[in-house]
Order: structure tokens, then C-alpha cells, then sequence
């Protein structure tokens, strides 16, 4: 809030500092003007000369200096007076000409302009009352997370020095409104106005270019709000041991994550299918994952992304062989070749007999051409490319790989899924680890309920119990997870959409059975269709469905039906109980014949 | 089937049609419209009042305030028709034009009313 009037404060000192002169010459020209205009002797009427009063001298000038000009009146004017009109005339308009360029200029000027955005920035982001993140950075990377955001319908403020990317965020059409300011984001009065303070802020996520922006904006922001997640793209290593000084620092890079995605492809194909279904990748067939083959693979291009490959799958996998053209000569042997990749080498490498390759270098095209050398000399091997821009999009998806590598979404994907739902992070943390028995039954009832993607994660709170109405007959029964999923037009049908984690007091209970009885302030994560998302929100707020959901009867809702209800049931009650005592009269009797 | 709806439902339209038989007819003209139906409509809209007390949902507040309204129009009207020269026989055609015109209101609220009936079984769809 400080910071939302520092920038008033900034506006209206530039307003006062930029229009002082043309307010100043204006009142000057206007009271000298206006004063001689009713000093002017003017037409004789009864042989005394009349005089303009002060009013309708002002009025004159204003029809006069706007260059209106509605004639002499009251009077035709004398000589003296319209001498003096021209006096009026020519600095009036010149003043007010000077006047409406200042006002055109300070309309313009680009400090006012630079106020005005970042106070309205600030304004906006204030004004969130749901979770958001802050996102420092609006390249290829911020704009595929905030892309994947939006499909979530989770808000954020974004930050750019680039002008051209913050008009382009203008243009975007997301779900929810993502207030943008083009700003460099290390000065803490924008990460302020950014939100990184506000209670609903949930982390912040840098991505910006340079590894000193990113250093500085980690520093501030830590100062600034010392208990914020900060999670920040992973660079050097000198950076690195910068960045754990400032402490819980989450730093995700690229190149490892994409290593443990190929590792996890090869190992639980499904899981990993099922992960990139979660993000809406719409080339994911649940039911036939991509599985990249266990073997010898060659490595193109030993930087950051081969290095990482290397020292990640080197625990599971076979054989590696490395091509790179800036090896150290003493590093070379049988399976480390250096030199260009072309023909030679690969045969050299083995690449005849290996099951892959990685296409690894920072170079697009040097990527594509490998791929070309690859394809003609073993047909059959599992190809992965590094993709480097995103505008190459489309020379990649017609190069034919088995799988495209590309670092940005690879990061956005990975944000999406391990930082930005804390549950969802720790359902798949959950799953790699001891729940991979259960993928594949999960994986098959996402395709069947749910289908393509991208399907919409979001949690609900359970605020209330069914039974809230007095002489319920089902009081006691509870809300199960299973209910919560019927469709509230007929609870026999099941809504589409799965509830993958129940949190109850800090604990964790991951893919709850139908079974599981919920408590109030249970959250629940939920993966599903738009429509059930709407159902559901609209179920788990009423009472009256929740109770239909749970056991099936539609209870009374109004008073005289509660009581109606219940004399019913009593009178129903108490007659089955004389049906009771008449029919083992009736027993007996016909025991007797 | 829904014993609630079914008793609501009948009462709500019934006053509906009650208010409806009242005010067709000229609009001044007092023989056209007879004191007995006003009441009767009058009767009835309190009684769906009075059914839809206690129901907490958003669209049963929303079916109660249409219903008070009109049972609120309904009473000044015949507040009005009880005061007016004539009485309730002979009541003067300005009179008579100030008691249909509340009567209309009153059919517009328990139009209301009516459909949101509707809009809400027609959304439960079970």
C-alpha cells in the first residue's frame, strides 16, 4: 500500500512540476487582460461613457483568448475598448496555445506514463484475493508458464524490462487477468508493487535472462518478504553458491529435469505419460506411453544438457558414447570421440548398434543435423532433440523425433506440476517413489473419465457436513470422497473428474479410495473436466445436494415440510410396528390351522 | 417425485392463477374484478410464504422474496379497495385503477417466483 501512494505522490508531483509555467502565464494573461477590458472607457449611453464589469470582462476574455469570439456586446465597442480586445486577442490565444501544448506534452511524457502504469500495476495486484505468483521474467519460459497457469486458472503478476514482451502479454487472451509491468524487477519498489508482500502471494518465480538479475531479485525479494518461496532458474555454479547464501532457494534446471524425465520414461513410462498429460500435452496416449528403449545411446554434444543426461541415466542405462567438438584431448577414448558430428563419428561411436540418441547441442540447426545424419545410419534408434527456440517449433515437429526437448516448457512443465500445487508435487513425489503400483490403474480411469487434456487441477475445501437439518434420518452418515464425484443430477452417474489427494491438517492422504470419510476443512486436490469443476464447486457449497449425493433422499427444505417429514415418519413407524404385532398374531393363527 | 415440490409447486401457481383471474378485465372497470379473488390470491401467497420459510438454499430465498413481495402489494391493494369511497361494492374507477395496477406488480413477483420453481427442477433433473 506505501508503494501505491509513493507513485500518486509521483504522478501528481509531475502534473504540478509540468503544468506550473502554463497555469502560471494563464492567470497572468487573464487578469491583465480582464482588468483592462473593465478599466476601457466603452459607448456613451446618456452622455456617460459605460463600463464592462469584472464579470462580463472575464467573459469576454474567455470567448475571446479560446479564439470563440461572440462579437461586442452588450455595446458596440468603443475605440479604446477594441484596442484593447486586441491586446486581449493575441495573448489570450497565445497563452492558451502555450497552455494546451504543455497539457498535450505531460500527457505524453514517458515518467508520467511510467507512473501511471506502475501505480495501476500495483492497484491491480492489490486487489487479488485468491493465491498468485509473482513472475519476474516474460520470455519464452515465463509466457509458457504463464500460459499453463492460466489454463489453471491461477493468476499472476508479471514482470519484464522488455516494453515489447509486456505489450505483447497485453494482447494474450488468459483465462484470468495477469497484471503485467514492463519494469526492471531487482529494484524492490516493483517487486513490491508486484505483490511479494501481499498475504496471498504463494511464491516467486524467476526467470529472467541474466543470472545477475535473477541474483538481485532472489536478494530483495528475500529482504523483502523473508518467509515468500522463491524459485529461480538454475544457472552456473558459481551463481549457484551465490544463490544458497540467500537461502531456500528452489533452483530447477532444465537440463537435470529433462534428464530425469528420460530416465523416468525409460524406467515408469506411464507415470511419466501421465505427467505430461497433467500439463496437457496433447500428443500423450495414456495408453501407449513413448517408451524410450534401455541400451548403448550416444550423446551429441556434451554441454549442460549432455553432462546432466549423462550423469543421471549412467546409473540405469547401458553404455554411453559422447560426441562433442570441444572434448579436451586428454579426455579422449573409445567412447568419448571428439569432433563434428557427422557420418564418421557416429559410426565411430558405435551408433550402428546403440538403441538412441540425444541431439544435445545449443545449436537448432546443428540439432536437425544431426538427426538427419542419425536417421540414415540407424533407422530404427530412438531419437531425442534439444530444441533451444521456440520459434523453430515448427522444423522440429516435421524433423521426426521420437522426442523434442525444449528447455522452456520443459522448466514451465515442471513448475506447473512440483511447485504451484504443493499437493499435486507431492502426490507425484509419492508416486516415483512407492506408489508406482497405482499409476497404471490412475493413468487408466484419467483416460476414461477425463480423455484428452489438458485436464483443470484445482482444490475445494469442504466447509460443511451434509446433515445440517434437523431429524435427518442419515445424520450420522458422513461424506465420503466417492460422494463428493456423483453427478448431482443423478448420483448414480459419476461426474468427470478424480480427487487425487485429501490434506487434513498438514497430512497427506495420496489417491483417496472412494471410501475415505472426509472432515470439514478437508482440501481436496481434484483433476477434471470444466464442466465437473463447476458441478462440483456449486455441490460441495450446498447443503441440500450434498445430502442428496451422500444418501440418495432429498431431504425437506423448508420448515413445514421438516415437520411434515417427520410426523410422517413417525406415523409410519409406529404403524409398521402394530403391522409387526398383527402379523405374528397372523403367525400363530395360521400356526394353529 | 418430490412430495415438497409437488405441495410447494401446486400453491405457487395456484396464486399465480388466482392474481392472474383478478386483474384481467378493463383495468377501471370495478365489475370486472371481483374483491373475492384478490383475496383469495392474497390467502394463498401468504401460504407459499409460509411453505417457504426455512429453506436455506439460494434459489428457495430467492422464491421466498418474490412471494413476499407480491403478498405485500396484494395486502396495500386491498388495504386500499378497504378505504376507498364505495367500499369494497362500489369503488370508484380511479380507486379500482390504483388496485389493479398493484395487483399487476404483484402478478410480475409471483411470475417470478414461478419460474425460478421451474429453473430449479428443471436444473435438479432427477
Amino acid at each position: 500500500m506505501s508503494s501505491a501512494t509513493s507513485d500518486l505522490d509521483r504522478v501528481t508531483a509531475i502534473v504540478l512540476q509540468l503544468m506550473r509555467g502554463p497555469i502560471l502565464v494563464l492567470l497572468s494573461v487573464y487578469a491583465i487582460g480582464i482588468t483592462g477590458m473593465a478599466l476601457m472607457p466603452g459607448a456613451e449611453v446618456d452622455g456617460q461613457p459605460t463600463r464592462m464589469n469584472l464579470f462580463h470582462a472575464f467573459y469576454f476574455f474567455t470567448y475571446t483568448a479560446t479564439t470563440t469570439g461572440f462579437g461586442e456586446i452588450p455595446y458596440a465597442f468603443s475605440d479604446q475598448q477594441r484596442l484593447w480586445a486586441t491586446i486581449c486577442l493575441y495573448t489570450g490565444v497565445v497563452a492558451w496555445l502555450y497552455a494546451i501544448s504543455s497539457i498535450i506534452r505531460l500527457a505524453l511524457h514517458p515518467e508520467l506514463l511510467k507512473a501511471i502504469a506502475e501505480r495501476r500495476f500495483a492497484r491491480s495486484v492489490q486487489a487479488i484475493d485468491e493465491p498468485f505468483f509473482v513472475l519476474c521474467g516474460f520470455g519464452d519460459m515465463g509466457s509458457l508458464l504463464a500460459r499453463g497457469l492460466s489454463d489453471h486458472m491461477i493468476r499472476a503478476s508479471i514482470i519484464d524490462a522488455d516494453t515489447e514482451r509486456i505489450k505483447a502479454l497485453r494482447l494474450r487472451d488468459y483465462r484470468v487477468m495477469m497484471p503485467g509491468l514492463c519494469a526492471d524487477a531487482s529494484i524492490p519498489r516493483h517487486l513490491l508493487d508486484a505483490g511479494v508482500q501481499h498475504p496471498q502471494c504463494r511464491a516467486i518465480v524467476v526467470l529472467t535472462g541474466s543470472d545477475e538479475v535473477n541474483l538481485k531479485i532472489a536478494v530483495m525479494t528475500r529482504f523483502l518478504n523473508p518467509n515468500l518461496r522463491i524459485i529461480c532458474r538454475d544457472t552456473d555454479a558459481s551463481h549457484r553458491e551465490l544463490l544458497a547464501t540467500v537461502g531456500e532457494v528452489t533452483l530447477i534446471s532444465p537440463f537435470e529435469i529433462f534428464a530425469q524425465q528420460l530416465d523416468a520414461a525409460i524406467y515408469t513410462p506411464v507415470l511419466r505419460a501421465w505427467e505430461d498429460w497433467l500439463v496437457g500435452d496433447e500428443r500423450v496416449d495414456l495408453r501407449d506411453p513413448l517408451r524410450p528403449p534401455r541400451g548403448n545411446w550416444v550423446l551429441c554434444g556434451y554441454g549442460r544438457m549432455g553432462q546432466a543426461l549423462h550423469e543421471i541415466l549412467r546409473a540405469h542405462s547401458g553404455e554411453f558414447s559422447i560426441i562433442d567438438i570441444e572434448m579436451r584431448v586428454d579426455e579422449v577414448t573409445d567412447r568419448r570421440i571428439r569432433g563434428h558430428v557427422d557420418t564418421g563419428t557416429l559410426t565411430d561411436a558405435g551408433f550402428a548398434d546403440a538403441v538412441g540418441l540425444v541431439a544435445g547441442t545449443s545449436n537448432d540447426e546443428e540439432n536437425l543435423r544431426i538427426l538427419l545424419s542419425a536417421r540414415a545410419i540407424n533407422p530404427a534408434a530412438f531419437l531425442v532433440v534439444r530444441q533451444n527456440h521456440h520459434e523453430n517449433e515448427l522444423a522440429f515437429s516435421a524433423a521426426n523425433a521420437n522426442l523434442i526437448m525444449q528447455p522452456s516448457l520443459v522448466l514451465a512443465r515442471h513448475i506447473l506440476l512440483f511447485h504451484l500445487l504443493p499437493s499435486l508435487g507431492e502426490l507425484l513425489r509419492h508416486l516415483h517413489t512407492d506408489g508406482l503400483d497405482r499409476v497404471r490403474q490412475l493413468a487408466e480411469d484419467s483416460r476414461k473419465r477425463i480423455g484428452k487434456g489438458p485436464p483443470l487441477l484445482w482444490t475445494e475445501t469442504l466447509e460443511q457436513l451434509p446433515c445440517v437439518l434437523p431429524g435427518c434420518r442419515y445424520e450420522s452418515a458422513g461424506v465420503r470422497t466417492g460422494d463428493l464425484l456423483r453427478d448431482p443430477s443423478n448420483r448414480k452417474r459419476l461426474l468427470d473428474v478424480l480427487a487425487l489427494v485429501v490434506t487434513r491438517d498438514g497430512e497427506r492422504i495420496m489417491l483417496p479410495r472412494e471410501d475415505v470419510k472426509l472432515q470439514v476443512g478437508d482440501t481436496i486436490l481434484f483433476c477434471g473436466t470444466r464442466r465437473a469443476r463447476q458441478l462440483l464447486g456449486a455441490t460441495i457449497r450446498n447443503p441440500y445436494t450434498l445430502h442428496y449425493l451422500t444418501t440418495g433422499e432429498q431431504p425437506p427444505r423448508a420448515w413445514f415440510f421438516q415437520w411434515l417429514y417427520r410426523h410422517m415418519a413417525a406415523r409410519r413407524a409406529s404403524a409398521s410396528h402394530d403391522d409387526a404385532n398383527v402379523s405374528t398374531a397372523g403367525g400363530v393363527r395360521s400356526g394353529g390351522r | 417425485m418430490n412430495l415438497e415440490r409437488v405441495v410447494f409447486g401446486f400453491f405457487i401457481i395456484l396464486a399465480l392463477a388466482l392474481n392472474l383471474g383478478f386483474v384481467a378485465g378493463a383495468i377501471d372497470n370495478p365489475s370486472h374484478h371481483s374483491p373475492w379473488l384478490l383475496f383469495a390470491a392474497l390467502i394463498v401467497g401468504l401460504i407459499t410464504s409460509g411453505l417457504k420459510l426455512g429453506d436455506r438454499s439460494e434459489l428457495g430465498a430467492l422464491v421466498l422474496a418474490a412471494s413476499l413481495v407480491a403478498n405485500m402489494l396484494l395486502m396495500v391493494a386491498v388495504s386500499i379497495w378497504a378505504i376507498s369511497e364505495g367500499g369494497m361494492d362500489h369503488a370508484a374507477p380511479e380507486f379500482m385503477v390504483t388496485i389493479v395496477a398493484l395487483a399487476y406488480g404483484a402478478l410480475a413477483a409471483n411470475c417470478v417466483s414461478v419460474l425460478v420453481l421451474v429453473a430449479d427442477t428443471l436444473m435438479a433433473r432427477r
